[in-house]
């Protein structure tokens, strides 16, 4: 079928920068006639710059488009038999529905009686008719819509190109206009060109959807082929809704994530390779707690019209709760006249002890010495401890230039790190010493209270890639006393979206279970960067 | 809202006595006979019927008006293409250009129609130029350098207003037009010239209605030969000390420049039709 179509468009190595920034890195494409072809993409993908450079708006820095086997580069606009339906319409607010919609046909001098003709087959078309009399402004967004496409349709062009031509009405109006456009472009039979951000408009419309992302093509394919079968975790992720879990191809039809293998479809990955599983929501049945490929707690259920996002941990994440010991001013502050030292007495894991340095146990101690009345930091000259490679309590004196000096303790200790296999996450975090007062001075406590508390996530697999941590604690910061709060670090499970039809209960467990078909294997893409 | 309306009464006040008040007063001045007793006048005609039987003072009207259309459709033919120009560049180099356009503005309008008498008379620079071409002719105190002096004068307020009209539009129209297989020349004459006549029709108000009006261009550059309506009406009051037919003159003026603002705004609204973006 495909080969008996007709190439009409080929973009050749398409290549465009502005200033400094590349906006397309050589596009490859091929259009056929006859066909609803969708590029599809986020804002700054370069979707509509291609449009624009097939158009003749802009020129390509480097590579050939040919329509009909023609290099038509060097065409300015007005010679290229395409026509274009912008997004804002940009329609002559001088002329009239009828004198705009005449515009290209007078421009060729195509005479009254059959210009008349047309254009009255246009608003026919359209379903304005009556309407030819109007001023523009007398329109709504979604009449200027169609007449905008009737003033490109009435040239009879080969290929229609539509850029985000439904961004600016409101939902219900862009959903009419969605069904109007592919009616209008199955009707007139010729090939339309469609932009847009809107994933819902691209599966509804398209013969052929284009995903693109920084001035690339992900994926060509069909709706069905791009939603069934994504070529990577970004398109996945863009066209409709996935859960995205990292794991590991074992061999052909097996691929394993969470410590579980899991018989799949695909093939054709090296044994162990890091791969991205994709799951669709409504893929995943919810079935009686044990019966499923895998189990988990309900954390969240949301009501959405026809049917539940549920979302299921089926792995907990780690979590490690530390104390933290609120002292009053006083105790962590010598005073001497203007001049005043302040210092926490604080934990020391035993494997860090090699190789310490004063200026970490100045910095653990959060040691400061400064002077009221000018307001200035004093530098802490002396540092005394006993400190040995050994658990046990130790004594630390801080001393300024001036003599004044506060001692606090350090206990070294052996560090708990709580391991979660399944999730391949360390996580490890100290109890420390604070005053009230450092508490309510600080402006990011989440982040101050990590720091305090040395608070590390981290793979098991790669000690060097860390993992964010949540913190969660239950004191008011605003109005703290002296005591011991706990305070705890964690990360979030594994947790799958999944859309039913059943009523769950937050909080129940059930199983899930999925086909071997539906889970979609795809090599690993770092698709934040 | 009642107190604070109070406040709008001092410029009522002044409005009243700065603008108002004059102009009433040149229209009583116009309809009384000359001579001191204001508090014993006789309304007259006679002033107005001056004007109209006086051949001398039809021609000069005529005259003064001729010199205005010519100035306008000048400065329009001149403007529009710079205005164009302009509107074209990049954002920065529009700003440098519409400064060095309203630059001269900074200098008093006499200092610089002075400037023009040493450029304009005999063996100053243009006669030289000109020599060398082989041309020989007077320039001051002619038709010509009225001319010169009040396009000179009022050409940046026709490029400002077009510029403005032209920038204002959607570029988005032009490549409208283009894709619909506009060349450039159709897309100017179908869309963008026909988008910027309100800026046109102000442009146009704002040189007509000064240059129908000046009086010190016609007398420096003209010299005693090019007597404009301006020029009457200056005379009548500083010279002669007819302050009544001067009034009668400017009231006359005031009519003339009403009708043409009507005929002009309506010129506009029909332009303008569905116009309104």
């Amino acid at each position: 079928m495909e080969n008996e179509k007709k190439k009409l468009i080929q973009f050749r190595n398409i290549q465009k920068s502005f200033d400094d920034q590349i906006i397309l890195k050589g596009i490859n494409l091929d259009i056929y006639e006859n066909e609803f072809v969708t590029l599809l993409g986020p804002s700054g993908c370069g979707k509509t710059t291609l449009l624009r450079i097939l158009g003749g708006f802009l020129d390509q820095d480097e590579g050939e488009i040919l329509v009909d086997n023609q290099d038509i580069t060097k065409l300015p606009p007005y010679k290229r038999e395409l026509n274009t339906v912008f997004q804002k319409y940009a329609l002559f607010p001088n002329m009239n529905v009828y004198e705009n919609i005449a515009f290209g046909l007078r421009i060729k001098k195509v005479s009254n009686d059959i210009i008349e003709q047309k254009v009255m087959r246009m608003l026919k078309l359209i379903g304005l008719e009556g309407y030819e009399k109007r001023e523009i402004t007398q329109l709504s967004g979604g009449q200027q819509q169609r007449v905008a496409i009737a003033r490109a349709l009435v040239n009879e062009p080969n290929v229609l190109l539509l850029d985000e031509p439904l961004g600016a009405l409101d939902l219900k109006m862009r959903k009419e206009m969605q069904y109007e456009l592919k009616r209008i472009q199955q009707e007139v039979g010729i090939t339309f060109i469609f932009v847009t951000h809107d994933q819902e408009e691209a599966l509804t419309m398209s013969d052929k959807i284009v995903v693109m992302k920084e001035g690339e093509i992900q994926q060509v394919g069909s709706p069905v082929e791009i939603y069934n079968e994504p070529a990577n975790a970004y398109v996945a992720n863009f066209i409709g809704e996935s859960n995205i879990i990292p794991g590991r191809m074992i061999r052909d039809e097996l691929v394993r994530f969470d410590e579980t293998d899991f018989e799949c479809v695909d093939k054709g990955f090296r044994p162990n390779e890091p791969v991205d599983v994709v799951i669709r929501p409504e893929d995943i049945y919810i079935v009686p707690n044990g019966q499923g490929k895998l189990s988990g707690t309900v954390e969240s259920v949301l009501f959405k019209g026809m049917l539940n996002e549920a979302i299921i941990e089926t792995v907990p994440g780690t979590h490690v709760t530390v104390n933290m010991h609120i002292t009053s001013e006083s105790a962590n502050q010598n005073d001497d006249g203007h001049i005043h030292i302040s210092g926490n007495s604080f934990y020391l894991d035993k494997e860090d002890m090699e190789g310490i340095e004063e200026k970490d146990l100045i910095a653990r101690a959060d040691a400061q010495a400064w002077n009221d009345e000018t307001d200035e930091l004093i530098s802490i000259e002396k540092v005394e401890t006993d400190l040995k490679p050994e658990l046990g309590i130790y004594s630390i004196t801080f001393t300024t230039v001036g003599g004044l000096s506060i001692t606090k303790t350090i206990q070294v200790i052996d560090q708990q790190v709580v391991r979660n296999t399944k999730k391949n996450e360390g996580v490890s975090a100290f109890d420390f010493f604070k005053s009230k007062e450092e508490i309510e001075e600080s402006i990011a406590l989440d982040t101050d209270l990590k720091t305090w508390a040395d608070a590390q996530g981290w793979k098991l697999d790669n000690e060097d890639e860390a993992i964010n941590l949540t913190v969660t604690y239950d004191f008011d910061p605003e109005n703290i006393g002296p005591g011991v709060y706990p305070i705890t670090f964690w990360t979030t499970g594994r947790e799958f979206k999944v859309h039913t039809t059943k009523n769950i209960q937050e909080g129940s467990e059930v199983g899930l279970d999925f086909a071997p078909e539906d889970i979609h294997v795809m090599e690993k893409e770092d698709f934040i960067s | 809202m009642k107190t604070w309306r109070r406040l709008t009464i001092p410029y009522l006040v002044w409005g009243t006595v700065m603008l108002l008040l004059p102009m009433l007063l040149i229209v009583f001045y116009s309809l009384i006979q000359p001579g001191n007793e204001v508090t014993t006048f006789r309304v007259t005609l006679a002033n107005f019927i001056r004007f109209f039987t006086d051949k001398d003072f039809l021609l000069i009207l005529v005259r003064s008006l001729t010199i205005a259309l010519k100035t306008t459709l000048l400065c329009l033919v001149i403007g529009y293409p710079i205005a164009y120009w302009i509107s074209r560049c990049s954002a920065r180099m529009q700003n440098v250009l519409i400064m060095m356009i309203t630059l001269p503005m900074w200098i008093n309008m006499l200092v610089r129609t002075y400037a023009w008498i040493g450029i304009l008379s005999e063996g100053g620079p243009l006669s030289i130029v000109l020599g060398w071409f082989g041309i020989h002719t007077e320039i001051l105190y002619t038709e010509t350098a009225v001319l010169i002096g009040m396009v000179y004068n009022f050409l940046p307020y026709m490029i400002l207003q077009i510029h403005t009209s032209l920038t204002k539009m959607d570029p988005s129209l032009v490549e409208a037009a283009n894709d619909l297989g506009a060349s450039p020349f159709q897309t100017f004459w179908r869309v963008i010239f026909p988008l910027s006549l309100p800026g046109v029709i102000s442009g146009v108000t704002l040189v007509f209605l000064p240059a129908i009006s000046a009086f010190f261009i016609p007398k420096l550059l003209g010299g005693g030969s090019w007597f404009l309506i301006g020029n009457v009406i200056e005379n009548q009051f500083i010279t002669v000390g007819e302050w009544n037919f001067g009034s009668a003159i400017s009231v006359i003026m005031a009519m003339v420049m009403m009708l043409l603002m009507t005929l002009v705004r309506k010129a506009d609204r029909k332009g303008a039709k569905g116009g309104k973006a």
